[in-house]
C-alpha cells in the first residue's frame, strides 16, 4: 500500500498546536541526593560525588572486583587517561568498532559475547526516577551499555536534572542528528518467571553511575 | 505446561473458556501478578503528585493525534526517510506480513524478536517460520511461550501463567538444560542461550511503543534489555508499528512515559527507553547499517470517527487488565485474542470481526475501574456499552433475555406493582434462602445461581424505609 492510499482513510486536515509538554513543579530538592537514592532504589549503585582525578581509582576498583578483565568503552567516558590507566592494571579494551560487511560484523560481535565490563559517560541524569541519558556518536558505541554484565558510566554533576520531562523541556529536540538516544533506569531487570524479581537478564546486572564534579 | 494456553482459542465461546480457567493453576497465577501490578501502579501513582495532571496531558496528546492522524503519519514517514529509515505501508495482517517477508527474505536467515503485540495481532512469527526463517522470540517471557508453543496471557507479562517448576521443565526439555526451578539459575541459562544469538543474528524485528512525528524516531520501551540488543546488534532492524502509535513531538512523548511505566508496573520508567533515529551513522561504531519501519493499520483506521476512535489512543500500558474482575478470574487466554481485558474487549470485535469477538462486551461487570485506571482516559464503560447496543440492534441478544429486560422494564417503572410483586417474590423464595440469601434457584434461575448468589428481596423495600424517613 502507498501512503496515498492509506491517506485516503486518514484524517488529513492540519492541526492547531498539538497539547504540548508539560512541567510539573515537583518542589525543589537535592537532586544529587535524590538522584542517588533513586538509582539506588532501581538497584544501581552510585559513586561521589568526586572530583574528577578521584574517578579513575573508582573505575579500576569496581572492575577489578567484579573481576573484569575485558572492557567495551566510549573513545572519551569523561575521565583523561582512564584506558591507559585501565592497560596498565592488565584490562585491555575491546575494539567496538563493527565492520559493516555482514560476515566479518557478526564475527566480530560475536566475540563480544563474554566481555564483562563496559565504560561509558553519562550526556544527563534524571534525578526523580535515578535514570541516565546515553547519546550514540563518534567513539561512543551503543553495545558498551548492552553486552556487559558490570556497566560504569561517568556522570558530571552538572548535568542532573529534575525529570525526563524537564530533560524535555531543555532539549525538545534531543533525538536529532544522533542514531540512538537511550535512557536507562537501573540494571537489567525482568519478573517474567513468577514475578520474582532478576537482574542482568539480557543487559548489565551491575550499573555503577561516579558522580563527578 | 499449563493445559488451557496451548487451547486454539477461536474454538471455543468465551463462556466455555472462562469455565475452564476458573480455579486453574493458570487463574491464581494471574491473580498474584495483577494482584502486584496494581498495587504497584497505586504506589507510583500516590508517590508523584502530578500524576492526574499528567495523564490528562497524555491522554489530551493522544486523542489530538488519532484526530489528526493523516497529518501525523505523513509527517513521520516524511522525517523518518529524512534520516535514512525506510516506510514501508501495510493495509492489512497478509500485507504486513508479505512486507517483512521480503525485507528479511533478502537479507538473511536467522531473525531475533522483541515483545510486539502488533507482530503477534498479524501472526508474523508463524508466517516467516512457513518460508524457512528461524524467529526467535527474545524477551524473557516471550521465549519461555515460544519454546512452550503456546501463546502470551498478558500484555506486560506474557508467561504469567506459568510457574517456576513448568518453566524448569521446559527448559530441560527443550535447551537440555539440567533441571532446574530456580528462577536465577533459569535466567542465567536464557541469559547465556540468547546472547548468542543477538550478536549473530540477521535481522531484529522489534515493535514499537511509539513514533515521533517530529523527528522520525521509534520508541521501544523494555526492561530486560533486549530491545536494545535486538536494534543494535543485527544488521538490519525492522520496526512495526500500528499507525495509531504516533507522538507529536519528542517532548510530548516524554509525558507519555511519565504515565506509561507507572501504570504498566509501577515503576518511574521502565529500565531502557530506547529512541531509534535513523540507521548507524558514518563515524558511529556499531548500529544496524538499516532501519525499515513497517506502518500497520489492519483495521484501525475504521475505528476513526466514530464512538470507538478513543480506543486508538491507548498506550498498551496494561493497567486495565489488572483492575477488571473479569480479567483477573480468567486471564487473557480466556478472550481468545491477542488484546485481553477491557481494551481487548472494546478493540478485538472492531478489528478481527463481531462473529468471533462480539461476546467479548459481555465480559465486563462494567465498574468502571478500568476508566479509573486507564492513564489516557479511555472511558472504556461508555464503549463496552456501545458495543452491546450494537450487539443487541444486530439481534444478537437471545429472546428470553430480551423479553426478560423488556418486563423488567415495564414492570420498574410501575413502582406499586413493582412492591407488590417483590413482595410475593420474598414469600416464594422463603424455602429456598438460607441468612438472607438465594444461593440455588430452580430452572432457568440456575444459569444464575451457578456463579453468584442472590440477596432476598427484603423485608421492607427501600422506597418504604426513605418515605418512612422524611
Amino acid at each position: 500500500m502507498k501512503l496515498d492510499e492509506l491517506l485516503t482513510v486518514l484524517p488529513v486536515s492540519v492541526p492547531g498546536p498539538s497539547p504540548g509538554l508539560l512541567v510539573p513543579d515537583l518542589g525543589h530538592t537535592d537532586l544529587v541526593g535524590l538522584f542517588a537514592e533513586r538509582l539506588r532504589e532501581v538497584d544501581g549503585t552510585d559513586h561521589g560525588p568526586m572530583p574528577l582525578s578521584a574517578a579513575g581509582d573508582i573505575v579500576l576498583s569496581i572492575f577489578a572486583e567484579a573481576g573484569v578483565d575485558r572492557y567495551l568503552g566510549w573513545d572519551d567516558p569523561g575521565v583523561p587517561g582512564i584506558h591507559d590507566r585501565l592497560a596498565r592494571a592488565g584490562i585491555r579494551r575491546t575494539e567496538a568498532w563493527v565492520p559493516k560487511e555482514p560476515a566479518s560484523r557478526m564475527a566480530h560481535q560475536s566475540a563480544y559475547a563474554t566481555v564483562a565490563g563496559g565504560l561509558t559517560g553519562a550526556d544527563f541524569g534524571l534525578a526523580e526516577s535515578g535514570s541516565i541519558v546515553l547519546r550514540s556518536g563518534a567513539g561512543r558505541a551503543r553495545l558498551a551499555s548492552i553486552v556487559p554484565l558490570v556497566h560504569i558510566a561517568i556522570l558530571p554533576v552538572r548535568r542532573l536534572v529534575r525529570s525526563l520531562v524537564h530533560y524535555a523541556a531543555d532539549h525538545p529536540a534531543a533525538p536529532t542528528g544522533l542514531s540512538n538516544l537511550v535512557v536507562v533506569t537501573g540494571p537489567s531487570r525482568t519478573g517474567d518467571i513468577e514475578q520474582q524479581l532478576n537482574l542482568g537478564v539480557h543487559g548489565p546486572r551491575h550499573l555503577h553511575v561516579v558522580l563527578v564534579n | 505446561m499449563s493445559r488451557i494456553s496451548s487451547l486454539p482459542s477461536e474454538s471455543l465461546d468465551f463462556r466455555s473458556r472462562a469455565r475452564a480457567l476458573l480455579g486453574s493453576e493458570e487463574a491464581a497465577a494471574i491473580r498474584l501478578g495483577t494482584d502486584r501490578f496494581a498495587a504497584l501502579r497505586r504506589q507510583a501513582e500516590g508517590e508523584y503528585p502530578p500524576m492526574e495532571k499528567m495523564r490528562a496531558r497524555a491522554g489530551d496528546i493522544r486523542r489530538h493525534t488519532v484526530a489528526h492522524l493523516g497529518h501525523y503519519v505523513s509527517r513521520f514517514v516524511e522525517n523518518l526517510e529524512a534520516v535514512g529509515g525506510v516506510a514501508h505501508i501495510a493495509s492489512g495482517a497478509e500485507e504486513a506480513c508479505a512486507i517483512i517477508g521480503g525485507l528479511v527474505g533478502a537479507r538473511g536467515s536467522v531473525v531475533v524478536k522483541s515483545k510486539s503485540m502488533l507482530t503477534e495481532e498479524i501472526d508474523l512469527n508463524q508466517r516467516l517460520e512457513a518460508s524457512g526463517h528461524r524467529v526467535v522470540e527474545t524477551d524473557l517471557g516471550e521465549f519461555i511461550v515460544q519454546l512452550a508453543g503456546g501463546s502470551p496471557s498478558h500484555l506486560i507479562a506474557p508467561a504469567i501463567h506459568m510457574n517456576r517448576a513448568q518453566i524448569g521443565r521446559l527448559f530441560a526439555d527443550r535447551l537440555q538444560a539440567p533441571y532446574t526451578d530456580d528462577p536465577i539459575v533459569l535466567n542465567e541459562i536464557a541469559r547465556a542461550y540468547l546472547r548468542e544469538i543477538f550478536l549473530a543474528a540477521d535481522v531484529g524485528i522489534s515493535g514499537a511503543n511509539f513514533g515521533v512525528a517530529a523527528t522520525g524516531s521509534i520508541v521501544t520501551v523494555t526492561n530486560e534489555g533486549n530491545g536494545r540488543f535486538i536494534t543494535t546488534a543485527p544488521r538490519v532492524h525492522i520496526a512495526v508499528l500500528g499507525i495509531e502509535r504516533l507522538v507529536p513531538s519528542f517532548s510530548e512523548m516524554a509525558v507519555l512515559l511519565e504515565v506509561l511505566a507507572r501504570s504498566a508496573t509501577g515503576q518511574r520508567l521502565s529500565v531502557y527507553t530506547n529512541i531509534v533515529t535513523g540507521p548507524r551513522l558514518p563515524g558511529e561504531p556499531d548500529g544496524p547499517e538499516e532501519l525499515h519501519v513497517v506502518l500497520v493499520d489492519n483495521g484501525r483506521s475504521n475505528l476513526l470517527g466514530g464512538v470507538f476512535e478513543e480506543a486508538l489512543s491507548c498506550i498498551r500500558c496494561g493497567a486495565c487488565l489488572n483492575v477488571c474482575p473479569v480479567y483477573r478470574e480468567v486471564g487473557g487466554h480466556g478472550y481468545g485474542s491477542v488484546y485481553s481485558g477491557p481494551i481487548g474487549a472494546v478493540i478485538s470485535p472492531l478489528l478481527f470481526g463481531e462473529d468471533a469477538f462480539g461476546e467479548l462486551a459481555y465480559a465486563s461487570t462494567l465498574c468502571g475501574a478500568c476508566l479509573e485506571a486507564c492513564p489516557v482516559g479511555i472511558d472504556l464503560p461508555r464503549m463496552l456499552i456501545a458495543q452491546r447496543r450494537r450487539e443487541a440492534l444486530a439481534g444478537k441478544i437471545p429472546g428470553p433475555a430480551a423479553s426478560l429486560a423488556r418486563r423488567y422494564s415495564s414492570l420498574a417503572t410501575r413502582p406499586s406493582r413493582f412492591e407488590r410483586l417483590w413482595r410475593l417474590a420474598r414469600l416464594a423464595t422463603w424455602p429456598l434462602a438460607r441468612g438472607g440469601f438465594i444461593s440455588w434457584l430452580p430452572g432457568p434461575g440456575r444459569a444464575w445461581t451457578d456463579h453468584h448468589v442472590l440477596r432476598r428481596p427484603a423485608r421492607r423495600s427501600f422506597r418504604r424505609t426513605q418515605g418512612d424517613r422524611q
